[in-house]
């Protein structure tokens, strides 16, 4: 594979201008276009493929460890990750799916990192919003975005604390599944685990998370 | 459906995903079922929930500087994977060496038998391209420009679009200015130091 960073005047016409798109806008086909002229060493085709996939990535990362400057550092180690193993992916699955892929180890690799520069002490803690004192100005974003509705802002707060007090692997199912929409089959690809496991892991998943919000989820 | 779907079938219809005739089959078993409608029924109303206010996609604060920065650290490791995949010649440990004292010979042959050198051609030489360099302004509404004097060796950045400095702000604040007590306490420390000189 030609990996020459590429020439301007054969790049892909950039097919999207946000990359706050809804699901259906996200085309597999025009992946694998993209991701074709992306192997050919197009940066410009790669650079379209970053925008379409970026907010998944974020918004996925962003619910998996809560610290918004550290999901948007590691979302970018998601996309260099990516185009250093672009040459090894084939049309199998989804890019996208590969790209959940990468971010889930990118995940664990910096949950690894952590946890062995604490010395064993922070364990899934920062996981957990609620342990971050909300007073410190070093405190990551973590509360509704401006565009976002005020009404759903609190039980949003909610569920993202029910989420931070599941173990890591059952936060990555429910986020997958339930907010990310991905199959059975793509959660399995994605965290490198069987069919069973995503399902029993789910399954256990959503009834404590229901637990825990019993209160809200009933009033609704 | 007569028997029972299997765990793996169930889940999947639990979670609509499931067509054709294996979602058929089921269906057809679920009408007897109805503690099973209503786990499906309830997963899916945990799903509308979840879709309802934890979004799927947030476009990560400063995307453009996000995909810039990407882009630019993609750009300064391409020359290191070249070098990594390039592969040798299989002839190389025995062509390389022989190459290398050949070259070696005939610089010296040309070394001493030319008495004059050619002057390099300065005008036609490869020249750097000059790259622009990109100035990020973290707030909205700032932008940066960028100027450059090689004559008086100056680099200069201007911004626009920075909030007024009110005149009340007091400067001498925000100096720092070493406390007195530092600069007692090196010269008490010189005044101490008397080196005896004998008896």
């Amino acid at each position: 594979m030609n990996r020459s960073l590429g020439d301007p005047s054969k790049s892909a016409q950039e097919p999207v201008g946000s990359a706050d798109l809804d699901a259906t806008l996200l085309d597999p086909d025009d992946d694998f276009r993209l991701v074709a002229l992306a192997q050919q060493g197009d940066m410009s085709a790669y650079d379209a493929l970053v925008t379409r996939h970026r907010g998944r990535i974020f918004a996925m990362i962003r619910n998996m460890i809560h610290q918004e400057a550290d999901a948007w550092d590691l979302s970018q180690e998601v996309f260099i990750k990516a185009w250093r193993a672009l040459p090894r992916f084939e049309a199998k699955a989804k890019f996208s799916t590969w790209l959940y892929r990468i971010a889930h180890n990118s995940v664990y690799d910096w949950v690894r990192k952590r946890k062995i520069e604490s010395a064993g002490e922070l364990n899934d803690e920062i996981f957990e919003r609620e342990r971050i004192d909300p007073a410190s100005f070093t405190t990551p974003y973590g509360g509704e975005l401006p565009d976002a509705s005020m009404a759903h802002g609190e039980l949003r707060a909610k569920i993202q604390i029910a989420l931070g007090k599941l173990s890591a692997e059952h936060r990555e199912v429910v986020i997958l599944k339930d907010v990310q929409g991905l199959s059975y089959k793509e959660i399995a690809d994605a965290m490198s685990s069987t069919l069973g496991t995503v399902m029993s892991r789910l399954f256990y998943a959503r009834q404590k998370l229901q637990a825990l919000l019993k209160d809200e989820y009933e009033s609704r | 459906m007569n028997t029972n779907p299997d765990e793996t079938t169930l889940a999947l219809w639990l979670d609509d995903e499931l067509t054709g005739s294996e979602l058929a089959a089921v269906e057809a078993w679920a009408i007897q079922q109805p503690s099973q409608v209503a786990a499906r029924n309830e997963i899916r109303k945990w799903r509308a929930t979840m879709a309802e206010v934890m979004p799927a996609s947030e476009e990560p604060p400063y995307p453009d500087f996000f995909n810039r920065r990407i882009l630019q650290a993609i750009r300064a490791e391409a020359p290191i994977a070249e070098t990594v995949t390039k592969k040798p010649f299989p002839w190389a440990s025995w062509f390389m060496p022989l190459a290398g004292c050949a070259g070696m010979v005939l610089a010296f042959y040309v070394g001493k038998t030319s008495q004059t050198v050619s002057a390099y051609d300065v005008a036609n030489a490869p020249r750097a391209i000059p790259v622009e360099p990109v100035v990020y302004t973290p707030e909205n509404g700032v932008n940066a420009e960028w100027f450059a004097s090689s004559k008086a060796s100056a680099t200069v950045i201007v911004l626009s679009g920075v909030t007024a400095i009110p005149d009340t702000t007091d400067f001498s604040e925000t100096a720092s200015v070493p406390m007195d007590r530092e600069i007692d306490s090196t010269a008490e420390i010189d005044a101490q130091l008397t080196i005896p000189t004998g008896p």
